[in-house]
């Protein structure tokens, strides 16, 4: 069997994984890290939305792209040996065996030193029917839609409204999908209120003490029955509705993947705030095992941004003791910095875990009050919508004329200097929960301009008609689109023009709806309209077509558009198919690179 | 059937003269093409449009051109994809630089903005260029390119608003001269009446010439040209070499067209394509164009170039039969003087003379003599 001799394993290849690796990594430390996954970078990979957090932990980059950034970094240190598909089956007394996937080879491992941060799996809940095709957990929904491009659904109800929850409603609207409801169980939205607006924004409705009773169906969803809930989370008879769904989407909380860990002897403990059984560790994350480590969600449910903090906290003490290096002072600043993460009132119910678990936490210390001054009228600003305190601050790194403050700490609340605001908009562009608004009343003209930051598709262009929402995504006024400010990160800045009475109620838009495309080449995206518009046009020969319209002259060379296009042609112009030409047939049949026909060096 | 004028060729050539005519209110035209819009030479060519040429008249013609196209889009109504990335042109042969060197001049002198560049120059300014070999180049900026197929689309739309006739799938098998004047021309459609009659059927020229007598010294060679899969756009120029024999340029949807000539082309109509050109193109472009090695080539077609003795355009009226015009003979340069063209012929219909631009040497006659100057700013 082949030996893998390394000074530091690390299981999983998330956020925390990869921080702990990567520290060690650099500092000399031969590294091997496992991943089950077929990527590395964990639930990075499948979250598209922006982070929190400041310019250190990739605040205002999308999850997936974080992912790219760390294994971009960990290629390039020599001594990381990244393994995917690769499973950790056991941390014995005699050593550690893993079972590379890809080669079926189960191979030894010995480390000096291991960290397990395998994550988190996500909870189940048990109603009637809960066994139809058709019920996701949030995370598979999530992988199915953002990491292979597949909509599960059309229709969901989403169970919970937690972070993931309310991410998720999000990101299925923007694939497209609509979001019948959302139901929490308790009397309040579990997640961010900035995620929480987001959908709001878009018209989700969120039923607080609500719960699913039953799935609908006989071989795969059809619908759903909710209803409400007591004190004691007890459906309260007669309150229950049916929805029209095709998918149930569960965001109910995750539950640490322990297991591992607990196999190799580490102490565990029974922590609800921090996600039930979890893995005791001490403030340098080590567990009750000698060299053995956590890190990330095994060890208490949060968020990527303490796992990459945790990760690295890791990493540094792997390090300073193989090596022999004093890193403490670089430890402290991370510990400072979680401390700091976990003040708000966000973090109520994790520092009450970890008092729990011995680990000294502290809270408050930031500003609380939301400003109250919406800023010069006429002038054009930033308005931000950000009332709960959460640690992230891109909105005051980002503005270049120091206009916004979150008045000293990281989770205070923004409050905008109207001196210094120039209404260039980059705050907006950068807020992670879209959180902050454009304005500029022309009273004048009993008209105002509405900045709002959008991620949806289709992008609005300049000088179309939208109807113009307000925070609960209820149609309020007519309004054009002014300008749209694109960014290469996709959140993009809309402007509206809005009846002045509507500035302060303007929040959000829908574009009305677009021709539904029947496309014919999809290569080049042309549509049965294009070419009847074409033929209407006077263009009636199929080259004339390819010509300009361009069908055709895709990757697939017309395989399946030259005869529809065709067919299109014969109606439209009355001709009989065995009548018209149906244009040149050109090599290669198939697309080929050059440097398939190079000999010698083909770079 | 009747009509004023008969323009034989809907390519780029005949849809600048009906544009013209038209725009200067002459509407009695017919356009007449035997197969579809842009199926000769025009819905082949590789949409450059240059001014650095050997020979003054083509410059001029090409100056003027361009004015038209900058005024395109504006005077059709239809984005053509017109783009002023300039021309680079290569050098990798000591001699021919030093003909660049007297080209740039005599360019100059036509009030065209040409620089020459040292390989150094290339490097910096065309980073995706692998310069070896490269001995010098010029680069004229307000060069470009547009889409041929748009381009003659759109004069053939305007012309067709401002009153003009297009009559596809119909071929002209007969002219009908009587002593020594057009009257009209006979069609698998049927007889049409005409006054004035205009060659412009690029490929097929000869042919037209000799149902009036006339023997055009034109002929007919295959050029090919393959087209890769898109890239986000970073290829302002199109970038030629006569001495490397090669053209290149990114269309604006991304795709690369490119091609080159081949000596062992013989004369005739021939759509074929072969793997010899695939071959040759992808080996050569690959080591100029590095870049290009990942790129896959997604389809390769070919085109004819009407060429006459010296390269240039063989354009003017007819000594012998009256109302006989030819604009013919572009030698693979016929889209991007094309509206020049059309505006002389257009004047000379309709003023009696071309007025704007001056095509006198570009007659017939200056066959007859035993020397003419001959262009050699082809691939």
């Amino acid at each position: 069997m082949k030996n893998k001799k390394v000074d530091f394993l690390v299981v999983g290849g998330g956020p925390a994984g990869l921080s702990a690796a990567l520290e060690a990594g650099k500092r000399g430390l031969k590294v091997l890290l496992v991943d089950e996954g077929v990527r590395l970078g964990g639930q990075l990979v499948k979250q598209t939305h922006k982070f929190f957090g400041h310019e250190g932990t990739y605040a205002s980059v999308r999850g997936f792209e974080i992912a790219k950034i760390l294994v971009k970094e960990l290629k390039k240190c020599k001594n990381i040996e990244a393994k995917t598909m690769t499973s950790v089956i056991g941390i014995y007394e005699d050593g550690v065996l893993a079972w590379d996937r890809k080669a079926n080879e189960v191979f030894r491992i010995e480390s000096e030193y291991t960290l397990i941060a395998t994550g988190a799996s996500e909870k189940y809940i048990a109603f009637e029917n809960n066994d139809l095709p058709g019920i996701y957990g949030a995370g598979a929904v999530q992988t199915l839609m953002n990491q292979f491009g597949v909509l599960p659904g059309e229709n969901f109800l989403i169970i919970g409204s937690g972070n993931i929850g309310l991410i998720v409603a999000y990101q299925l609207i923007q694939a497209g999908a609509n979001v019948k409801a959302i139901v929490e169980i308790t009397d309040k939205v579990g997640g961010y209120v900035v995620h929480l607006n987001k959908i709001r924004r878009l018209g989700v409705p969120v039923l607080l003490k609500h719960t699913i009773v039953r799935a609908l169906g006989n071989n795969r969803v059809e619908g759903a029955v909710i209803a409400e809930v007591d004190e004691s989370y007890n459906v309260i008879p007669g309150t229950e509705k049916e929805l029209v769904v095709d998918t149930i989407c569960l965001a109910v909380g995750l539950a640490p993947s322990i297991e591992l860990a607990a196999m190799a002897g580490a102490e565990v403990i029974y922590i609800p705030e921090l996600g039930g059984y979890i893995v005791r560790r001490d403030e340098f994350m080590r567990t009750s095992v000698p060299n053995l480590f956590v890190a990330g969600d095994v060890s208490g449910i949060e968020e990527a941004t303490t796992a990459m903090l945790e990760g690295k906290i890791v990493g540094l003490t792997v390090s300073s003791e193989k090596k022999k290096m004093n890193l403490l002072g670089e430890i402290k600043a991370l510990l400072r910095e979680l401390e700091d993460f976990r003040r708000g009132p966000v973090s109520e119910r994790v520092r009450r875990g970890f008092s729990k678990m011995g680990i000294k936490t502290v809270s408050g210390g930031f500003r609380t009050e939301v400003q109250r001054s919406k800023g010069p009228i006429g002038k054009l600003r930033a308005v931000i919508e950000c009332p709960q305190p959460i640690p992230c601050n891109p909105c005051e790194t980002v503005c270049a004329f120091g206009a916004i403050s979150t008045g000293g700490s990281i989770n205070g609340i923004p409050w905008v200097d109207y001196d210094k605001c120039t209404g260039c908009g980059l705050c907006a562009l950068k807020c992670p929960g879209l959180a902050i608004f454009m304005v500029k009343e022309e009273v004048e003209k009993k008209e105002a301009i509405v900045g709002i930051p959008y991620e949806l598709l289709p992008v609005p262009e300049e000088g179309e008609k939208v109807l113009g929402t307000d925070r609960d995504g209820k149609p309020v006024c007519e309004a054009v689109v002014e300008k749209v400010v694109k960014s290469k990160d996709k959140t993009h800045l809309v402007y509206l023009r809005v009846p002045l009475k509507y500035v302060d109620t303007v929040r959000g838009f829908v574009v009305s709806p677009r021709e539904k495309y029947e496309f014919v080449c999809r290569c080049e995206e042309v549509t049965v309209q294009d070419i009847e518009k074409a033929i209407d046009e006077g263009y009636t020969d199929y080259e004339e077509l390819r010509r300009y319209l361009r069908i055709g002259m895709g990757p697939c060379g017309g395989r399946t558009c030259r005869l529809l296009t065709l067919m299109i042609l014969a109606r439209k112009t009355g001709k009989r198919m065995e009548d018209l030409s149906p244009g040149t047939f050109r090599p290669p049949t198939i697309p080929v690179p050059f440097n398939a026909f190079l000999e010698g060096d083909k770079n | 059937m009747k009509t004023k004028v008969v323009i034989i060729g809907a390519g780029m050539v005949g849809a600048s003269i009906a544009f013209h005519l038209t725009r200067l209110g002459e509407k009695d035209v017919f356009i007449l093409e035997k197969s579809y819009v842009s199926s000769g030479s025009t819905g082949r060519c590789a949409g450059g449009i240059r001014q650095q040429w050997s020979t003054r008249n083509n410059v001029r013609l090409a100056m003027r051109s361009v004015e038209w196209f900058k005024r395109m889009k504006e005077d059709t109504g239809m984005d053509v994809e017109y783009k002023q990335g300039g021309y680079l042109i290569l050098s990798f042969d000591e001699e021919e630089a030093e003909e660049f060197a007297e080209n740039v001049k005599m360019q100059k002198e036509e009030g065209l903005e040409v620089e020459v560049l040292t390989p150094k120059q290339v490097k910096r300014r065309f980073p995706y260029v692998n310069v070896e070999g490269v001995k010098l180049a010029t680069f004229c900026p307000t060069d470009g390119h547009a889409n041929p197929h748009l381009a003659n689309f759109a004069y053939i739309r305007r012309s067709v608003e401002n009153g003009a006739r297009l009559f596809t799938k119909t071929e002209v098998k007969e002219i009908d001269v009587s002593n020594g004047t057009v009257k009209g021309v006979w069609t698998n459609a049927g007889y049409i009446e005409c006054e004035v009659v205009i060659n412009a059927a690029g490929p097929w020229s000869k042919d037209i010439g000799e149902m009036v007598g006339i023997d055009l010294p034109t002929e007919s060679y295959r050029h090919q040209i393959l087209v890769t899969e898109p890239l986000e756009n970073m290829m302002d120029p199109m970038i030629i070499s006569f001495s490397g024999n090669f053209y290149i340029r990114q269309t604006r949807h991304g795709s690369f067209l490119m091609g080159q000539g081949d000596k062992d082309e013989r004369p005739g109509i021939n759509r074929k394509v072969t793997a010899k050109f695939l071959l040759e193109m992808v080996n050569k472009m690959s080591r100029r164009f590095p870049f290009l090695r990942n790129l896959r080539v997604i389809r390769q077609w070919s085109g004819e170039y009407n060429m006459s003795p010296d390269a240039q355009p063989i354009v003017g009226l007819s000594e012998n039969v009256l109302g006989y015009f030819y604009a013919v003979g572009f030698s693979g340069h016929g889209f991007m003087v094309a509206p020049a063209v059309g505006e002389a012929i257009a004047e000379w219909i309709v003023f009696g003379k071309p007025k704007s631009v001056d095509v006198s040497q570009l007659s017939l006659e200056r066959f007859k003599g035993k020397e003419f100057l001959k262009e050699r700013s082809v691939v």
